[in-house]
């Protein structure tokens, strides 16, 4: 097994139980001996350092936690800064600051671990990983114990959080979905701890190197590639935007010429309010209010995957899709993710391949 | 104090009283003779248990600390503290008198040697108790071998090793009493100097056993104030 993560990036080393994942993580800060081969951090061998000053360089989170029963949350946070000698102030400044990026309150500070949720646990896990601001960070199942709800919003936060810090981080986990959701980089281990492919979610969905690759990405990978692509990747359909008071003959010219059966009525700020009826085209001037709520509106940033789920939610086939400001720029129907799935073609993948990155 | 004068003073006293007379409970005789009596062999009876529990505690503590790190030495020191812990305590004072002297010293030893074995497996076992998972993250932080034995798993141990030490003291306070055949004093020298006057048997044996709650008190106390995280699992 031989690879590079570029810094900055989030590398997932993904595999079936007893692949090694975990131990070739725990190689990097040695926490498992090494007996052949190197890791070079920086272009420096981790064999040339003592362990525990490697150690507190890197940052560790296991999916038990770990945290100290016996300390309380701002200890906790604290052990790596004390280790490191910080002074007292400073170890107390960033125990507030930890906890306010975590969003856990304040009075945390004081209490004991049995005394918090287990989401709350596993966020002071992440923020004392992380307090002496480590440039790599070792991460192993760290959402591992938590239910699935709690669990994509802790995701989405680390992947906020991580927006900022930029750290390098090995992060393990035996969920492929958790691994294309957070990876800039997929390492796909076999049994032995064979590497099997390693390339970026997109290109792992798109062309697994073998049949252990495909198996494990899952038959519905073309499904799982709605994660990649957001809303704004794909060719919207054109809307026929008419606003209160325009002529109703013109609004009929539009439809004519667009993928819609019924135009879309928008304020003056362009934000959507309704798809007009037939019954709505019937006078000279276009109404006030329309027939039909325009639900659901879809952020032009959400992933193809939840704007597909809005839509079946509302029930409908198309919804409007509205940018930052919430103003409409285009359609986005179920047609259009069905033909994206069926799709194959390069400027698809050459569209993955660039949203990829960011998913 | 010699068994005569014991004898001698109960005889003043049986010739004055009734209550004391009939070997009875009698409350003005306790309140003459308590401070002249009682005090001097109640702290030295303290004194006992004290430097037994203190010595048995640092020996067990640190055998307990070295067969953390070499799990083979478990087993024998079990064994050794075990078998001294099984020889009866007066044969112990009687093997140990011609060797180190009639006294305090004897009395010491004999009852250190009766702390060892529940000392020692309570910090073994207590040390064994840190969770695998707080162990795992303490080294994956840099921590070194010795700051994760100190700062995480002799504190967690704490709640098992003060449970060794209650027994351990509750237990000492008992054999103490039995130091006075070592020549070393106590309460247990009033309680056999005269076991039919209910009034001696009375204050000294109750004396005995309040010095063991009020000690297991003091420990409960001090347990409970050095390991807040244990009462803040309720919470």
């Amino acid at each position: 097994m031989s690879f590079e993560v570029p810094a900055g990036d989030i590398c997932v080393l993904v595999g079936p139980s007893g692949c090694g994942k975990t131990t070739a993580m725990r190689m990097v800060n040695r926490m498992v001996s090494i007996t052949a081969g190197d890791i070079l951090l920086d272009g420096r061998s981790v064999m040339d350092r003592k362990p525990h000053e490697l150690r507190r360089e890197i940052g560790y989170a296991i999916q038990q936690i770990g945290l100290f029963p016996h300390e309380t949350v701002a200890d906790n946070i604290a052990t790596v800064p004390k280790l490191l000698g910080w002074p007292k102030e400073r170890i107390r400044a960033r125990v507030a600051e930890l906890l306010d990026t975590a969003s856990l309150p304040q009075e945390l500070a004081g209490r004991y671990p049995a005394q918090l949720s287990g989401g709350q646990r596993q966020r002071v896990g992440v923020a004392r990983a992380v307090a002496a601001d480590p440039s790599i960070m070792l991460m192993d199942e760290p959402f591992g114990a938590i239910d699935p709800i709690t669990r994509d919003r802790v995701q989405n936060e680390f992947l906020r959080l991580q927006g900022q810090l930029r750290k390098t981080v090995v992060f393990v986990t035996h969920d492929i979905d958790e691994a294309i959701k957070m990876g800039d980089r997929i390492a796909v281990l076999k049994q032995g701890g064979v590497l099997a492919q390693y390339a970026t979610p997109a290109e792992l969905l798109l062309s697994p190197a073998d049949d252990f690759v495909e198996d494990f990405v899952g038959a519905d990978r073309a499904l799982k590639r709605l994660a990649l692509l957001r809303v704004r990747d794909v060719d919207l359909w054109k809307a026929p935007r008419v606003r209160p008071g325009d002529a109703t003959a013109q609004a009929r010219a539009q439809i004519a010429e667009s993928d819609l059966p019924y135009p879309l009525l928008i304020d003056s700020d362009g934000k959507p309010l309704g798809w007009l009826s037939e019954r709505d085209l019937a006078a000279e001037r276009v109404p006030e209010r329309a027939d039909t709520a325009a639900t659901p509106v879809l952020d032009q940033d959400s992933v193809l995957r939840s704007a597909l789920a809005e839509l079946l939610e509302e029930d409908t086939q198309y919804g409007p899709v509205v940018d930052a400001r919430g103003s409409v720029i285009g359609v986005l129907s179920v047609e259009l993710i069905s033909q994206f799935l069926a799709s194959k073609d390069t400027r698809e993948m050459d569209a993955v391949e660039r949203a990829g990155v960011e998913a | 104090m010699s068994w005569l004068e014991v004898f001698a003073q109960v005889e003043i006293h049986r010739r004055t009283d009734t209550c004391v007379n009939q070997n009875g409970f009698c409350p003005d005789w306790i309140v003459n003779n308590f401070s002249d009596r009682y005090v001097d062999p109640l702290f030295r009876h303290l004194e006992l248990v004290l430097v037994s529990v203190a010595a048995g505690f640092v020996i067990a503590f640190a055998l307990g600390i070295v067969a953390h790190r070499r799990r083979w030495l478990v087993g024998p020191i079990v064994g050794v503290t075990g078998v001294l812990y099984t020889i009866p305590s007066v044969a112990a004072f009687l093997l140990l008198i011609p060797i180190t002297g009639f006294g305090l010293i004897t009395a010491v030893i004999a009852l250190t040697a009766y702390t060892l074995l529940i000392i020692f497996r309570n910090v073994v076992d207590g040390l064994n108790a840190t969770p695998d998972e707080a162990r795992d993250a303490a080294r994956g932080m840099g921590l070194t071998d010795n700051q994760v034995l100190w700062r995480v798993e002799v504190p967690l141990a704490l709640p098992e090793i003060f449970a060794g030490l209650r027994i351990a003291t509750t237990t000492t306070v008992g054999l103490a009493a039995l130091a006075f055949f070592a020549g070393a004093g106590g309460l247990g020298g009033l309680i056999f100097g005269d076991l039919v006057f209910k009034s001696n048997v009375v204050v000294a044996g109750g004396l005995c056993i309040l010095m063991a709650f009020a000690l297991d008190g003091l420990l409960l106390i001090a347990q409970r104030l050095l390991t807040p995280w244990v009462r803040a699992r309720q919470a």
